[in-house]
């Protein structure tokens, strides 16, 4: 019986190449007296499209591609892999030599992983993996924020007068037990979202061995207890250790490991030695960075509060900027604790009509600026957000019209520093403006619906915070629009 | 063969060109004059990216120099015989004669882009390439290509 060949060839331009390799391996084959199929992948298409049948029957399989060729179909048959050229020099050469030296595609131990034929540079860079993790942190940031936000409306007590006063769950009603444990559903989904993307954008590097690594890396940089630090890294820590464990998991996969231990290298081996370097990494590291910033910020806030009662703009101004940097992480969480913090220690201690009301009414202001900011910016500039990116500017859109700024995190992670400039200057002039106008911020929601839902006091009621929080949106909306980045762009539209 | 893609005009005897670039800016001159491309340069540098990628010379000084950079506007062919043997690192280190030089805009029909490559296959017939290689009269050769379907 004569033998069977099928053969898969491709090129980049789809065009020249993958033909000429399909004829010279099908003239060859013939010269021979075997049985002979090629399926060509070129621009046009796959045509002469091999079946699991023709595949089971064949005695070989040639692969003749310049371009990545998924290769799992494959699975259980003697697989050779070469360029199209190779066939089109010297196609008799190419079968003999095939016949002879290809391995059953696979076989326990003969690879370890996803395996990639030929190479594909093109698709692949630092955006691609950022977007891969996204999307998968979408539905948490979606399904968390929105119950989040829901519950937050339930947090603010009136007092008799029908001011809210307090932010708080009043536990001795049903209803604000519900909604206590409401928010801590939130919170659970926040938090687990960091882990989440790192893992993913890991996993988009270096396949599955990378992504319990980046999830237990990204949660010990996220969690204030295990640094010991008053705030975790968030989503820009979580971003690092991500690619620190990429990059680490694909130079483990190179190391040629002993043939016996092969099997359990990507369960076990992998796993293990990049979760202990990550975490040792986290602790030594990033964690201490981590700490050191914030006790440094806070100690320069205090100093700015105390030395800047000639000018609130500008303690106005850098507190909103610190709302709008990372978005939940500890620069944000730095300001906004200072701006309580300033707040209730005044209050005891002057009572209202000394207190000082500025950073926390700058941190408010500036608390809803960046997930408003990337929904006014999808909403004028359709254009430039994919499907996918619109759904998550829309649940934006509800984060922060009741002050939830992790609405905005996805499109930070995606484009960090034209994003980080957009939200911090966008928070800056709505911390600013409202410094500057006088407002005062007894308790509520940090969004343009603070003067509906919360107590402030402001020159012209209603009107002055509206203002001024809208400004820094419109701002941040702006930033966004225009410079938005192509590469961004196409990245976010692979990537569903 | 459909004669938007080939006809005799795409046929050019360059007694010329010495090297592969002065062969490249031939075909793309000769690409542009005819309107298949809108930038003779950017075609060129096509045509010079694509090589670097894999040698497009393959057997009996035959080439087939080809792009799909965004300077096309049309799918065509264009048959360059050099009077010099072209240095081209083709797979049998013979010097090129003959370039089969190939349009191929990104958003072809398909029956043209299918034309090309019907053309990419009988390449690879040697009594094909012989044809091509002998004869020198601009009626014969296109003759011969129009044989393709």
């Amino acid at each position: 019986m004569s033998k069977k060949i099928v053969a898969v060839t491709a090129c980049a331009a789809g065009i020249a190449h993958t033909y000429m390799a399909a004829e010279a391996i099908e003239q060859a084959a013939k010269e021979k007296g075997f049985d002979v199929k090629v399926e060509t992948n070129g621009s046009i298409g796959a045509e002469n499209v091999l079946t699991t049948e023709d595949i089971a029957n064949a005695d070989l399989v040639l692969v003749a591609a310049d371009i990545k060729i998924n290769p799992i179909r494959f699975s259980g048959k003697p697989l050779y892999v070469t360029d199209s050229n190779a066939a089109i020099a010297d196609g008799a050469g190419l079968i003999d030599t095939a016949l002879k030296d290809a391995k059953v595609f696979g076989e326990k131990g003969s690879k370890v992983g996803n395996i990639q034929i030929g190479n594909d540079h093109s698709k692949v860079n630092f955006f691609t993996h950022i977007m891969s993790g996204i999307s998968y942190m979408i539905p948490m940031v979606i399904a968390a924020g929105l119950i989040l936000a829901i519950a937050n409306v339930y947090a603010f007590q009136r007092d008799d007068m029908g001011r809210i006063v307090k932010w708080g769950f009043d536990n001795k009603t049903a209803m604000g037990a519900l909604m206590a444990n409401l928010f801590q559903v939130g919170q659970v989904g926040f938090k687990l979202m960091i882990p989440l993307f790192a893992g993913f954008v890991a996993n988009s590097i270096a396949d599955k061995p990378a992504i319990a690594p980046a999830m237990i890396g990204a949660y010990l940089a996220n969690d204030p207890t295990s640094l010991h630090t008053k705030a975790g890294g968030g989503f820009i820590a979580a971003l690092i250790v991500a690619f620190i464990v990429g990059y680490f998991v694909k130079l483990l996969k190179k190391i040629k490991w002993p043939h016996i231990i092969q099997p359990i290298v990507p369960i076990m081996i992998i796993p293990v030695i990049a979760t202990l370097f990550i975490s040792l990494i986290v602790f030594y590291l990033i964690g201490e960075p981590i700490a050191t910033l914030m006790s440094g910020l806070y100690a320069w806030l205090t100093w700015l509060n105390t030395n800047s009662t000639s000018a609130p703009v500008i303690i106005g101004i850098v507190l909103g900027g610190m709302m709008g940097f990372d978005l939940g992480g500890p620069i944000n969480k730095t300001a906004l604790i200072f701006g309580t913090a300033v707040f209730a220690d005044t209050m005891a201690k002057y009572g209202p009509t000394h207190a000082n009301f500025l950073p926390q009414t700058a941190t408010q202001a500036a608390i809803s600026v960046a997930p408003l900011g990337v929904w006014l910016a999808s909403i004028i500039w359709k254009n430039k957000f994919s499907k996918d990116e619109k759904v998550a500017t829309t649940a934006a859109l509800g984060m922060g019209l009741v002050g939830v700024t992790e609405g905005a995190i996805p499109f930070v992670a995606a484009d960090p520093i034209r994003m980080i400039i957009a939200n911090v200057s966008g928070s800056a002039v709505a911390g600013g403006l409202v410094a500057l106008t006088g407002c005062k911020f007894y308790g509520g929601i940090g969004s343009p619906l603070g003067s509906f839902i919360g107590y402030i006091q402001q020159p012209i009621p209603l009107i002055t915070w509206i203002l001024c929080v809208c400004a820094g949106i419109a701002v941040t909306a702006l930033i966004i629009g225009l410079t938005r980045s192509p590469q961004v762009m196409a990245a976010a539209k692979e990537a569903v | 063969m459909d004669t938007t893609i080939f006809n005799q005009d795409h046929i050019l005897l360059d007694t010329a060109s010495t090297t592969q670039a002065e062969a490249f800016q031939a075909i793309a001159d000769l690409a542009a004059s005819l309107g298949y491309v809108s930038d003779a340069k950017a075609y060129a540098a096509g045509l010079k990216d694509r090589e670097a990628g894999a040698t497009t010379g393959f057997k009996d000084g035959f080439a087939i120099p080809h792009s799909n950079d965004a300077s096309i506007l049309k799918p065509g062919l264009f048959l360059v015989k050099f009077s010099h043997p072209i240095e081209w690192a083709a797979l049998d280190n013979q010097p090129v004669t003959v370039a089969f030089a190939l349009t191929i805009p990104k958003d072809g029909g398909k029956e043209h882009l299918k034309l090309l490559s019907q053309i990419a296959r009988k390449l690879m017939n040697a009594e094909f390439r012989t044809t091509i290689q002998n004869e020198t009269d601009g009626a014969a050769l296109t003759t011969a290509v129009n044989q393709i379907q």
